[in-house]
């Protein structure tokens, strides 16, 4: 970080129709929503300047997500709640942000720091009581992994190490509501919802994942536990 | 309204198609508004992507929702994946806004921007659940509006509309709306709504005009009702006056210049004679600095966007383009915001305002359009550039770091000979010496022509409007001997795909008998025609045949300066003694002067409209 420059963490909310928006997507959204807010904000050197800001995680489209996270650096200083009451107003309330704070020079990445995400996955059809689902996601754990297709290969997961904490069932709307923790490696992290479809199929339920929304991030401390990134 | 709001329906869809943001709204700067007395839709007729940056729609969009009571959303053609579940599902065309059924609201606006949307209209109408003609329609069925560059060879598609604004449409638009409230008021009928609409100036309602084909062929057309003989174009004035839209849709999807666009100035008046915009839109009438760099700032301010365009047919023209590119610069340094120009006026000037826009930015690329590869056949088209001028240019760009160039070609142009289509691939030869000597020697390797050849099109209302447009063979044949002598290393060379020219050139010069054919191509699936993966030719020559028509007696005959055309009742404004005098001035390779400069050419459009060149600066050139 270059002397006289502030780095912003800000965490927000996709919700709504926005869960439909791409990453990259949202990062011009977001990007422009800093412009409109008139703060300050630095510009990298270089061939093409563009805006200092860096992003957590990517969530997929069609996710939302409760607790996400960018990082941006201002060049100059205006006080939180004044920086909050700007952004607010300069962007998509379905992408609002919830609260900022100045995070100091030396923290890492975000996308390097955040390894764990909790996500709540609905689920809706004939089958989809708890009771159902939580056997069927058991069954398919015990297993011990998931095979994905990416890009027309195939990529296994190893539940053991991908799911650091038990999933949870409980009845919701008629339905099911999972909440899946899931570890993020550098290649690639476990889609829970592909998790909870193949499980559901794997049981022969008839119940089919409604919606997924990524509730929490975590960075994990030198101790093990975890923090949240603000 | 009482129809129920689509989302609930279409939201179930996202998950099965492509990029699912085309169809979600809720941008920046969308306009919501849910209890307006009359309601209107734009509709762009293909993808989100394709037209959401569209500049018309932006405006129009802006003008109606400013009237009160007015409110005006926006749809677009969902992509194939989407339409097919929508059908599936038995919903239909939605607006964004609102997700309503485009059916329930008062007006239909759809633009025409281009031959190759046609099919598409007949989609949009469909997938909407309103009747395809306009003769179908019920009293309860939304007045369907067009309008945009392709109006001005309205017959081909008028079977379709119930209306077609020529011209400009920020203040006839808004007397349409005004017209068509009144006549709901009293409670008249479509047909009486109809007959109103047609005193509007400048609004085409086709049902009152009746076709003379006693002879077979199309001997002219004469109106009914009251209608007017010669429907001509509408014109804003005091062009300057009008604000331009700054707080616009902000998309989240990644679409066609996706940048906050300002439209310098309207018009061009070099009287390129190939050229349909250049004599559709004149007179020239241009902002002034002080207005578009103050829109400029609060465009920025209000959509976040980090590029800027100054759009026009010729902004390089602009005569105080200099002094608002240093103002531009000043404002924004050190804000990462850059400024983009369309194609560059190919002289010392165009390069030196390149540079300022890129001063230590990226140098992506230069544009310029020569158009055509010797001087004669230059002058026939009347595009005053030399060669010297190119190669000047391209010289001062590649001394000045540019790497990469773009021209732009025609081929198929009236009097064009071998000599002329060879003369092309020299001309490309020298550009690429010119080039590589004006590069360090050790960033020659980078040096890149990208040439674009299009096949020149004849176009109503253009001097070249009785021409005919050179035979598919022939287009191929020319293609091979040009390929043989553009050099190959060092050289990008593009074709618009001959096919494609083929079908656009029957449907800029047809008449009323095209609507059985687009009626019968679109109902054999053709759709999304501009996409090269959608195109085929043969569905559009089987329904030609189908219907008897024959595509060359259109696009490749010869037609006598005499001859009745299918467009003599629509006006652009400029005579047809004009358009005769530069076809002769053509044919005899003459050159007629950019009248905003160099005196009055006559081509009458000043005096018929009661408007003027409006210049913001005192020189130009």
């Amino acid at each position: 970080m270059a002397s006289g420059e502030f780095r912003l963490r800000v965490r927000y909310a996709k919700a709504g129709r926005l869960r439909w928006l791409s990453h990259l997507e949202m990062i011009h959204a977001l990007e422009r929503s800093v412009r409109r807010a008139g703060l300050g904000y630095a510009v990298t050197q270089g061939f093409s300047p563009h805006m200092k800001v860096a992003f957590g995680p990517a969530l997929p489209v069609g996710t939302a997500g409760d607790n996400e996270y960018y990082d941006v650096w201002l060049t100059r200083y205006t006080e939180g709640s004044e920086v909050l009451a700007s952004l607010r107003a300069s962007t998509p309330g379905d992408l609002a942000p919830i609260d900022v704070r100045f995070v100091a020079d030396g923290e890492p990445s975000l996308g390097a720091a955040i390894t764990i995400a909790v996500y709540r996955v609905a689920v809706t059809g004939r089958e989809s009581s708890a009771s159902q689902v939580r056997m069927a996601l058991e069954s398919f754990v015990r297993s011990g992994s998931l095979t994905v297709q990416r890009k027309g290969k195939d990529k296994v997961f190893d539940l053991t190490r991908s799911l650091p904490k038990e999933a949870c069932v409980g009845d919701k709307d008629g339905g099911s509501e999972v909440e899946i923790t899931v570890r993020m490696g550098p290649d690639g992290s476990l889609r829970p919802e592909l998790l909870v479809s193949q499980a559901l199929s794997h049981a022969s339920l008839d119940a089919a994942v409604a919606h997924t929304t990524r509730t929490e991030t975590f960075i994990e401390t030198s101790e093990g536990s975890w923090a949240r990134p603000v | 309204m009482t129809t129920a709001d689509l989302w609930p329906r279409i939201e179930r869809l996202l998950s099965r198609v492509e990029r699912p943001s085309r169809y979600i709204d809720r941008e920046w700067g969308a306009f919501h508004t849910s209890d307006a007395g009359y309601r209107a839709v734009l509709v762009y007729p293909d993808t989100y992507e394709i037209g959401q940056a569209n500049q018309a729609i932006a405006i129009l969009y802006s003008v109606l929702n400013t009237i009160p009571d007015v409110s005006a959303e926006r749809a677009y053609l969902p992509w194939l994946d989407m339409s097919a579940l929508m059908r599936e599902e038995g919903i239909p065309l939605f607006s964004l806004e609102s997700c309503l059924p485009v059916r329930d609201f008062d007006l239909v606006g759809i633009t025409l921007p281009y031959e190759l949307s046609f099919s598409n209209v007949l989609e949009t109408l469909d997938l909407a659940g309103i009747a395809l003609r306009a003769v179908d329609r019920s009293e309860s069925d939304p007045l369907v509006i067009g309008g945009g560059p392709s109006a001005f060879n309205a017959e081909p598609i008028a079977a379709f509309f119930d209306a077609i604004l020529i011209g400009e449409g920020e203040e006839a638009l808004a007397e349409i709306v005004a017209v068509h409230r009144a006549a709901k008021a009293e409670g008249c009928s479509r047909s009486e709504t109809l007959v109103r609409l047609a005193q509007v100036p400048g609004v085409y309602v086709p049902t009152l005009y009746i076709e003379d084909r006693t002879d077979g062929g199309f001997a002219g057309i004469e109106p009914i009702d009251g209608a007017p003989v010669v429907v001509v174009k509408r014109v804003v004035a005091d062009f300057d006056a009008l604000s331009p839209p700054t707080c616009g849709v902000v998309p989240y999807m990644d679409v066609v210049h996706d940048r906050f666009g300002i439209e310098v100035l309207r018009g061009c008046t070099r009287g390129c004679r190939f050229c349909q915009a250049g004599m559709v839109y004149r007179p020239v009438r241009e902002r002034s600095a002080d207005s578009i760099v103050r829109a400029v700032m609060a465009g920025l301010a209000c959509t976040g966007y980090d590029e800027i365009s100054l759009t026009s047919l010729s902004t390089t023209d602009h005569s105080q383009l200099e002094e608002i590119l240093r103002r531009l610069s000043r404002r924004l340094a050190g804000s990462g915001v850059s400024v983009s120009l369309p194609s560059l006026r190919v002289d010392a000037f165009g390069v030196e305002m390149a540079r300022l826009v890129s001063a230590g930015g990226k140098k992506s690329g230069l544009t310029f359009a020569p158009e055509a590869g010797t001087q004669r056949m230059r002058d026939v088209v009347n595009k005053n550039v030399t060669e010297e001028d190119l190669l000047g240019s391209v010289q001062r760009a590649f001394e000045a770091g540019w790497r990469r160039v773009k021209l732009y070609f025609m081929i198929g142009l009236p009097t064009e000979t071998d000599a002329d289509v060879v003369g092309i691939g020299e001309m490309v030869s020298r550009v690429l010496a010119v080039a590589k000597a004006a590069t360090p020697p050790n960033a020659r390797g980078s040096v890149r022509v990208a040439v674009s050849v299009s096949t020149f099109i004849p176009k109503a209302h253009t001097p070249f409007q009785w021409e005919a447009q050179i035979p598919l063979e022939e287009v191929r044949r020319r293609q091979a001997l040009l390929r043989e002598t553009v050099p190959r290393k060092g050289v990008e060379l593009h074709w618009h795909d001959s096919d494609v020219s083929f079908l656009e050139g029957v449907m800029a010069r047809g008449g009323r008998e095209l609507a059985d054919v687009i009626q019968t191509a679109w109902k054999a699936g053709a759709r999304f025609d501009a996409w090269s993966e959608c195109f085929r030719l043969q569905t559009w020559l089987d329904a030609l045949a189908e219907n008897g028509v024959d595509p060359a007696a259109v696009a490749n005959r010869q037609r006598s300066v005499d001859e009745p055309l299918p467009w003599d009742h629509l006006s652009a404004g400029v005579n047809r003694a004009y358009l005769v005098a530069e076809r002769e001035r053509a044919l005899s390779a003459g050159v007629t002067p950019d009248c905003s400069f160099s005196g009055c050419t006559g081509c009458d459009v000043c005096g018929d409209l009661g408007v003027d060149i409006c210049l913001a600066g005192v020189s130009r050139g």
